[in-house]
């Protein structure tokens, strides 16, 4: 005797499931209500197996299950919520437990409710990546790393210690404007590892109270109109962090396609948190140029991914997850996740900081590099920026955050505006170099190429129609 | 079957006196196993799956192991759960008895449950499922007779 048990769904899934079991005559081993459950959440596996048993019949069920498919919210995250509630209800019923360990069925709702759960959602990112990954790692951690550490102590003793062991040129390499010790280390341990070692213990912390699957499951229907289902969240997120290594993350996407599209969306207006922390810093005396900046990044961030989603072909991968519960994290959870995170890191990205220390250096004893910078001054000045201004550019191509800084130091010669065009080009403009040879190493040459070519002119333009169109507005 | 890293190889180890690699991290079981157990003048078929954590598969384990119980439809399936997580793995279990599979529900890793002062009222799990319950530390063998005995009574009875 088999038990008949059953999860009540919702009205529309139940009346969905009710249309779909007459249709469904075929010999089938799962039950009709299964089988029909996995048709509607877009299982093509079990779709296959059903146009093979019920031929003319399968046109009806498509269209039912086309249907479905465009249920907002999505069906597939309903039909997790209703397994999850009445697991946590049995749960409830048999379990005997404790007091404090999960935290209670109240702040597990909170989390849920829409009204409640954004406005949660909001202080957990605002004290979270503000200000403990902005200001305590961007500012308080990297002032000492690399101010008190790298540019007191290291540099200059590199720097010593270079020109009085090594030929000019070597020394340069080691230690000189763009050296490894000088620019390529001091970069990866003093300014990237605080930012993004204050991240991984974030997020190893939102990881461990199990609030990370709930956040997918929030975002999961802001980012379907992106082309993206929730699990992009993680990547996406991690890209305002570092975009180099959230480049990496994406390969916890389901499909090619979603890979390709987040890759492009981190490459494209995805600022990373050194940058982001810069910007935000430039653009604070005027709130007007700063909202300018937050709504087209935004505009732009939605209409190509939208945009991407359309022009991309594949399958939309379903979202599905079960929920863990709440619980209080574990300090000694955390900690080992991020050390863990933390090594990965130093061991994935540092040869390539390396080796762009390298290269700059090499471009630098060639006489490339003024080469360049002088061949971008013309859409520089097109933007109406001064033609100072292009090396910038120039540096923000090797490091998202080192263009930003740049402009830190020229803002006293510009007008409101023309920060606002050149922070907003800035953004969208440079994948950095790092990012550029993760790309290539995580989704091959042609796809980070033909990404690098939409985005430079596309960057350009927008900043070029600012331009013009901010000329019109009193800034 | 059941979710990676609650114990199954174990208990196929145990059913089978095979030898299936067993670690202490997820995903280690990436093919299926098969084994013979005989028990009470019955022999069986035991089968060891991959993890899978829902029936819409993601990755190629789970599509695996979906693709085992669609076509060879087993007689009874041995649901594994880590105790601690009951919460969390009872969808899987909902899902093989929306597929009309029978279930025998076995709740592992008892021991590190207790250390945490979780208990379970087993009739009240049975009542609410309508399957039986077994308590579990596979590790140490702990439940696993009373597991193999109601497995070779439920293929007795068919």
């Amino acid at each position: 005797m088999l038990p008949d048990f059953k999860v009540d769904y919702s009205p529309t899934i139940e009346h969905l499931i009710g249309r779909l079991l007459p249709l469904l005559k075929g010999n089938y081993p799962f039950r009709p209500r299964a089988v029909a459950l996995l048709l509607l959440q877009g299982d093509r596996e079990i779709a296959d197996l059903t146009a093979r048993q019920e031929g003319p019949r399968f046109r009806q069920i498509q269209v039912i299950v086309k249907q479905a498919g465009q249920l907002s919210p999505p069906l597939s995250s309903s039909i997790a919520l209703a397994r999850h509630r009445r697991a946590q209800a049995i749960t409830r019923e048999v379990m005997g437990k404790p007091s404090l360990r999960p935290l209670g069925g109240l702040v597990d709702w909170l989390t849920l409710w829409p009204p409640t759960a954004f406005p949660i959602l909001a202080l957990i990112l605002y004290y979270g990546l503000c200000r403990f990954v902005g200001g305590f790692g961007a500012q308080d951690l990297v002032d000492f790393i690399e101010g008190r550490v790298f540019q007191a102590w290291v540099s200059p003793i590199a720097r010593e210690l270079a020109a009085r062991w090594l030929s000019p040129s070597l020394a340069d390499l080691v230690a000189g404007e763009y050296g490894i010790i000088t620019l390529g280390l001091r970069y990866a341990v003093g300014v990237i590892l605080p930012v993004v070692g204050t991240f991984f213990f974030f997020f190893s912390f939102l990881e461990d109270t199990g609030y990370l699957p709930r956040l997918a499951l929030l975002a999961d229907r802001a980012c379907k109109t992106v082309g993206l289902n929730g699990r992009a969240v993680i990547p996406l997120t991690l890209g305002l962090g570092c975009d180099t290594m959230a480049t990496v993350v994406t390969r916890t996407l389901e499909t090619t396609r979603e890979r390709i599209i987040a890759t492009f969306m981190l490459a494209l207006a995805v600022p990373c948190s050194a940058q982001l922390g810069l910007i935000i810093a430039l653009l604070a005396q005027s709130p007007l140029a700063l909202g300018i900046w937050v709504l087209v990044v935004g505009t732009i961030f939605l209409t190509a991914g939208h945009l991407a989603d359309r022009i991309l072909p594949g399958p939309k991968a379903a979202f599905h997850m079960e929920l863990p519960p709440l619980r209080l994290p574990v300090m000694g959870n955390i900690i080992m996740k991020t050390t863990a995170r933390i090594q990965w890191y130093l061991v994935e990205i540092t040869p390539v900081f390396l080796g762009t220390s390298l290269l700059l250096w090499f471009f630098d004893q060639r006489g490339f590099l003024q080469l360049i910078i002088q061949a971008l001054r013309v859409p520089v000045q097109r933007l109406g920026l001064p033609p100072d201004a292009a090396q910038i550019f120039l540096l923000g191509f090797f490091r998202r955050d080192y263009g930003a800084a740049g402009l830190y130091d020229l803002r006293a010669n510009l007008s409101t505006a023309q920060l606002t065009v050149a922070t907003t080009t800035l953004t969208l403009f440079v994948p950095c170099l790092a990012q550029v040879a993760v790309m290539v190493k995580e989704r091959g040459l042609p796809v980070a190429v033909l990404i690098v070519a939409a985005i430079i002119p596309l960057a350009f333009l927008v900043g070029y129609s600012l331009h013009h169109l901010l000329g019109v507005l009193p800034l | 079957m059941g979710s990676p890293n609650v114990g199954k190889s174990v208990i196929f180890n145990y059913l089978t006196g095979g030898r299936v690699q067993v670690s202490n991290y997820p995903g280690t079981t990436v093919e299926i196993a098969r084994g013979k157990m005989i028990w009470g003048g019955i022999s069986l078929e035991i089968v060891d799956t991959p993890g899978i954590y829902s029936f819409r598969p993601i990755t190629f384990e789970e599509q695996v192991t979906r693709r085992l119980l669609w076509t060879e439809k087993p007689a009874l399936v041995v649901h594994v759960i880590d105790a601690k997580n009951l919460e969390r793995m009872l969808p899987l279990s909902f899902q093989i008895l929306e597929a009309g599979l029978a279930l025998l529900l076995t709740l592992n890793m008892m021991d590190e449950a207790r250390r945490l002062g979780l208990s379970f009222n087993v009739p009240a799990l049975e009542r609410a499922l309508g399957v039986e319950v077994i308590l579990a530390t596979s590790i140490r063998g702990e439940g696993l007779p009373q597991l193999r005995e109601k497995v070779t009574a439920h293929v007795a009875r068919l």
